[in-house]
């Protein structure tokens, strides 16, 4: 068997269709065998794409408008409270740290030009999925906490994982910014990120009519 | 709203939440939206690779669920009547759009878009250490629309080649080799890009 033959039937052996001729192809041929080992990877790794984007707060705020709007929703909606100064300044402040990271990330790489030991701790695995609990370490997610202390649990609960997601993600946008700074893709889903999280924020405040 | 009504957060059940929101309770609504927001939106953004757009198809989907809720009688599980019915809303999408939701055939024997180049001499390294979600993820956006359908609904979603075919209007060999160029696709565009990533370096 060549490789021209082997590419052929590779859906076939993808679906773990082996013979003893064609492992032996695989065997003798590292090209073939790096292409298979790939496509198990790329088709392995595209189960963590099934639920790693979050959308953001305001779908649900549109959907249930539209819901209260069609009746399909019959409680009535309280009114909303006012804002503390805390939101107020929230609404501004979060460009800050989206700033910051984009100013500390250029600085690296001004002052650790291309070579200077920054490859070998180029990150070569997102760690954090989403999902997974980060722990809040900004005052402004403490201070966002502590006011979700006087919400049911449930909510609660929600809004912290929600929070933990939009953690995450900036997680993600940084190691990804750390490892190639010049990262155009990288610094949307960095400033995505953030939006999210202020839209979190600000729909955390919008929502409490529901409390 | 008595203390007895009110969701008890974790410990309502999908189901309960779905008689809830039948009798048109607010927060059973909103409990279902949260349970499966994620898995609809990344949805309808890995198929369509605009957030805007995505959210729009993702508000859409738990739009027409919660209508119909009330015919919902559990023959199939909640969950895969929500991404059967998030998945046609964006099928519709692309087709009102124009964009391809089945990759055109090729024809050409022996030059099929994918297919694996061997340069002689070149070294052919795998992927292996470069693959990350957000490599994946961003390659899976630069597929043509035709072959991230595919590769989606297959490979990210989990949908059989039976049920692909029948929901883009194609043949089950069509799903299942449009699939393999979509997979070689991916493979070079991952590829290109870690050439390019280790070019800036």
């Amino acid at each position: 068997m060549n490789c021209l033959e082997f590419e052929r039937i590779l859906p076939e052996v993808l679906e773990g269709g082996h013979t003893t001729e064609r492992q032996a192809h695989l065997n003798s041929c590292p090209a073939c065998s790096n292409l298979l080992a790939d496509l198990k990877d790329i088709s392995l790794q595209a189960k963590t794409l099934a639920d790693s984007a979050e959308p953001s707060p305001m779908v649900w705020n549109a959907l249930e408008a539209q819901l209260r709007s069609e009746g399909l929703i019959r409680r009535p909606a309280a009114a909303a409270p006012a804002r503390s100064p805390w939101f107020r300044r929230s609404k501004t402040v979060w460009l800050v740290p989206v700033v910051a990271a984009l100013a500390i990330v250029v600085g690296i790489k001004l002052y650790h030009p291309a070579g200077a030991g920054e490859k070998q701790q180029a990150v070569k695995h997102i760690v954090v999925a989403p999902g997974q609990t980060v722990r809040p370490v900004s005052s402004d997610d403490q201070q966002f906490l502590n006011t979700m202390a006087t919400r049911r649990p449930a909510r609660q609960a929600r809004y912290r994982a929600d929070m933990d997601d939009a953690n995450a993600f900036i997680h993600d946008a940084e190691q990804a910014l750390k490892s190639n700074p010049g990262d155009v893709y990288a610094q949307q889903m960095l400033i995505n990120a953030y939006e999210q999280k202020q839209m979190l924020y600000d729909l955390a405040v919008d929502r409490s009519s529901l409390q | 709203m008595t203390g007895a009504k009110r969701l008890q957060g974790d410990k309502l059940t999908e189901a309960e939440a779905i008689e809830r929101a039948k009798q048109g309770d607010g927060e059973a609504f909103e409990f279902l939206y949260h349970l499966h927001k994620r898995r609809v939106y990344s949805l309808c953004l890995r198929m369509t690779g605009n957030t805007a757009t995505a959210e729009d198809l993702a508000q859409e989907a738990f739009l027409q669920l919660f209508r119909k809720i009330a015919t919902f009688r559990g023959e199939s599980a909640f969950s895969t009547w929500l991404h059967r019915m998030s998945v046609n809303v964006v099928l519709m999408q692309l087709r009102k759009k124009g964009l391809p939701v089945v990759p055109i055939e090729e024809t050409t024997e022996g030059e099929e878009e994918g297919s694996v180049k061997k340069e002689p001499g070149a070294p052919d390294e795998r992927l292996a250490g470069s693959l990350d979600r957000l490599q994946l993820q961003r390659a899976v956006d630069e597929l043509p629309p035709g072959y991230r359908t595919i590769f989606v609904l297959h490979d990210v979603e989990g949908f059989e080649h039976n049920e692909i075919a029948e929901m883009v209007g194609c043949s089950i060999g069509n799903s299942k080799s449009q699939l393999h160029k979509a997979r070689l696709k991916l493979r070079e565009l991952l590829r290109t890009n870690r050439a390019e990533k280790a070019g800036r370096r």
